[in-house]
């Protein structure tokens, strides 16, 4: 188990450095200089070029970046807060922070209310409920994030003035509640459908007859016996839904006026602020690589009989 | 040989032998009774046949085809009917309510009772909506006529009143805009045939209706959602097409390789895919940008061509989606090609000297095409998906362009004050998408019973 995890942060590692050099190229084949602007003469571009170690070869630039990443120092900005420390945007600004707590309550209500409504419908298969269910899920994943979130908007907030249309920093409850719900519905339906789905599977199984035979209580089979047993493909689902949920933020944000990490990436990325881009699609990559690995290892706590290293075939 | 007796294992019973010793004449041809009984009376059913009987059966999939179809029709033949196109800005028509028409259409609408059939600059896109000095000629009724404009006309109704058969201009101003009764007409000076590039006037029978509204510049916005559903339904096919190739090509070289090659593509598969997409999508949109206006601007080839026609959006979506997006048609592939070399009949046709274009053609091919459809169907909708999502952070296709994500993406800018242009844009891309779901999870369950979701 922990020879195996020490591989998958190896693997991790590898990965995010891929990720740091695709995007440092990516970077640099955007033509023009983040320094150009009508005013600048070719001299300041030039003064600004070194100051930002700019003027060496690509291949010594890209080291000195993945040296400072491991030293802890991810640069300072270029152009959206000159002369910021990145962490300090990224970290002290409060911006990952918010970003971190809508993605959280997200994943959590996705859960939370997914998986109980796949229950629901499995345990009432055939019935209207199972029926509305369905036709909700299956609905549900056909909508957009930013289609949801621009009709709630419209709706709650301009037509009936319940809800603010700017959240801000999510600070009341009031705030939270339509660009969460906007970017977990997708999820939630998701998640319902899969447990439905893996829960009819497990109810169908021996041992639920078995337990039924021996008078176990309803509740206790369905907790106990059946849920656990169709919870492996939830938990394999949330690696993809962390992915999703940073790609949500990027529109939610948006939407709603959050100042998050999200809403900033788009910012940075359109107004080729190097190392904010460098740095911002770093910690994201390493939130789902890392959410990704949480979730293999999640898989061995809820069925042991999975083994870890010849999952791949 | 040595004698063993009765226990030799090579000694047989004669009566057994007696028995075995067979003449010609013991055998007779079969009689046309027979022979009947030996003919498949039922044909065999092909894979295909079958799979359609059973998609037949879906009617969940079977509606959702037919609703895809309907947006289908809308997208493609929606254009030819409506008179609106896409890009063009109709002056004073602009910000209409859905169904509303503007006061200078409503003065023809009224006054196009009294006409059969009429040409009105009021209802003429551009930034001069009038009839400019030169030459021009109307058709009707098989008929061709000809006139000069001596000087610009403008808020004119050229046409033939009902009961005339000749054509009459109408001023706007001498039309009631109460009733659109004509208080003065003047007729219409005409010569045989019309002149050297003299433009036609095409004639209409009535004013069409905004039925979507128009927006901020004046565009009908039914003609731009039509456009916008073909941009949105031609990415996902175009996309989906792309995974379809590069990835099936990956997947079956992967597998059938084996070995090294095999283990060293698998990492490769691996890496793409722990990369979170979305943010190399997000950089690949910006930094293809320009690179690409300039090879469209300056390269002569007709791939530049084709390529300016979508605009450096939509061809940067298609990379995206030919650098990241195979990874899992390629694994699936693979992971066919693998199961299926193990199979049985493969051993057998490889016994029986099959080569290995014929194992592929023959075997391997038809097998996996239920999977590559089914993968194929569902790519569409999540491409057209991750368009949606580009233009509406205003990174794919610009204006006057449009695809269903722009126009949601426009809609959302005065969603206080029309919320309706959003409404349309949502609701057909969210029933496009989930119809092409529908149909896809239809195809699983037609084309392979076995698959559980």
């Amino acid at each position: 188990m922990i020879i195996y995890i020490l591989k998958r942060i190896g693997a991790a590692l590898l990965t995010l450095l891929v990720i740091m050099s695709i995007t440092f190229f990516l970077m640099n084949a955007i033509p023009g200089s983040p320094f150009l602007t009508e005013k600048s003469t070719p001299q300041q571009i030039e003064l600004a070029n070194k100051k930002y170690g700019l003027d060496k070869p690509l291949i010594v630039q890209l080291k000195n970046y993945v040296v400072n990443y491991l030293k802890g120092d991810l640069g300072t900005s270029l152009k959206m807060q000159e002369g910021t420390p990145v962490k300090d945007i990224i970290f002290h600004q409060g911006k990952f922070i918010l970003s971190i707590k809508l993605g959280l309550w997200s994943l959590a209500i996705a859960v939370l209310i997914g998986i109980p409504l796949g229950c629901i419908a499995a345990y009432n298969r055939g019935s209207w409920l199972d029926g509305f269910l369905r036709v909700m899920t299956t609905v549900g994943v056909a909508i957009p994030t930013f289609v949801l979130a621009t009709l709630l908007l419209a709706t709650f907030a301009v037509k009936l003035g319940w809800l603010d249309t700017i959240s801000g920093s999510l600070e009341s409850a009031k705030s939270m509640i339509m660009p969460i719900l906007s970017m977990s519905f997708y999820y939630i339906c998701y998640v319902a459908k899969l447990t439905r789905t893996s829960m009819l599977d497990a109810i169908n199984q021996d041992y639920i007859r078995t337990a039924r035979a021996k008078g176990v209580k309803r509740n206790i089979i369905i907790l106990k016996h059946a849920l656990r047993n169709s919870l492996i493909p939830v938990i394999t689902y949330l690696g993809p839904v962390t992915a999703g949920i940073i790609t949500g933020s990027f529109v939610v944000e948006s939407t709603f006026s959050i100042p998050g990490l999200g809403k900033y990436y788009v910012q940075c990325v359109m107004s080729r602020d190097y190392p904010v881009i460098m740095a911002t699609t770093v910690v994201l990559s390493a939130l789902v690589i890392f959410m990704n690995l949480v979730v293999d290892v999640a898989y061995k706590v809820v069925d042991p009989r999975i083994t870890l290293t010849n999952k791949e075939d | 040989m040595a004698d063993f007796g009765k226990l030799s294992p090579f000694q047989v019973d004669p009566a057994i032998v007696e028995g075995l010793s067979l003449s010609p004449d013991d055998f007779s041809p079969a009689s046309e009774g027979e022979k009947e009984n030996m003919v498949e009376k039922r044909k065999s059913v092909s894979y295909w046949r079958d799979a359609a009987r059973r998609f037949k059966a879906n009617t969940v999939s079977m509606v959702a085809l037919f609703i895809f179809l309907c947006c289908l029709v809308f997208a493609f033949i929606g254009p030819k009917l409506i008179p609106y196109s896409y890009g063009d800005q109709y002056r004073s028509s602009q910000k209409l309510g859905p169904m509303e028409y503007s006061k200078g259409e409503a003065l023809i609408k009224a006054a196009s009772a009294n006409f059969d059939s009429f040409y009105a600059t009021g209802l003429q896109a551009g930034s001069i909506t009038a009839i400019t000095k030169g030459n021009y000629f109307i058709e009707y009724k098989g008929n061709t006529y000809a006139f000069t404009a001596e000087k610009a006309m403008e808020g004119v109704i050229v046409g033939f009143l009902k009961g005339q058969a000749d054509p009459v201009i109408v001023k706007e101003a001498d039309v009631d805009p109460a009733t659109g009764a004509i208080a003065a007409w003047a007729p219409l000076e005409t010569t045989g045939d019309p002149a050297e590039g003299a433009t036609q006037l095409k004639l209409v029978k009535g004013v069409f209706p905004h039925v979507f509204g128009t927006d901020s510049v004046g565009r009908d916005l039914m003609a731009r959602t039509m456009y916008g559903a073909r941009v949105s339904i031609l990415i996902g096919l175009m996309a989906a097409l792309i995974v379809l190739i590069i990835g099936s090509i990956y997947g079956a070289i992967s597998g059938l390789a084996g070995g090294t090659v095999d283990f060293i593509m698998m990492r490769i598969v691996e890496l793409i895919y722990s990369i979170p997409e979305v943010l190399i999508v997000l950089l690949l949109q910006v930094v293809l940008k320009d690179p690409l206006q300039e090879w469209m601007d300056h390269s002569d080839t007709w791939l530049a061509h084709a390529a300016s026609a979508l605009g450096s959006g939509i061809i940067s979506i298609f990379i995206t989606f030919a650098l990241l997006y195979w990874v899992t048609m390629a694994r699936i592939v693979r992971g066919q090609v693998l199961q299926l070399r193990k199979q049985e009949y493969v051993t057998a046709a490889v016994a029986l000297g099959a080569g290995n274009g014929r194992i592929i053609k023959r075997h391997l091919l038809p097998n996996c095409v239920g999977a590559l459809v089914i993968t194929t169907c569902l790519q569409i909708p999540s491409a057209i998906f991750l368009e949606s999502f580009l233009s509406f952070l205003g990174l794919g296709v610009s204006a006057p362009m449009a695809s269903l994500g722009s126009l949601c993406s426009d809609a959302l800018q005065t969603i206080t004050l029309y919320p309706y242009r959003l409404i349309y844009p949502a609701v057909i891309l969210t029933v496009i998408v989930l119809t092409l779901n529908l149909v896809g999870d239809g195809l699983r369950d037609a084309l392979d019973p076995r698959l559980k979701k």
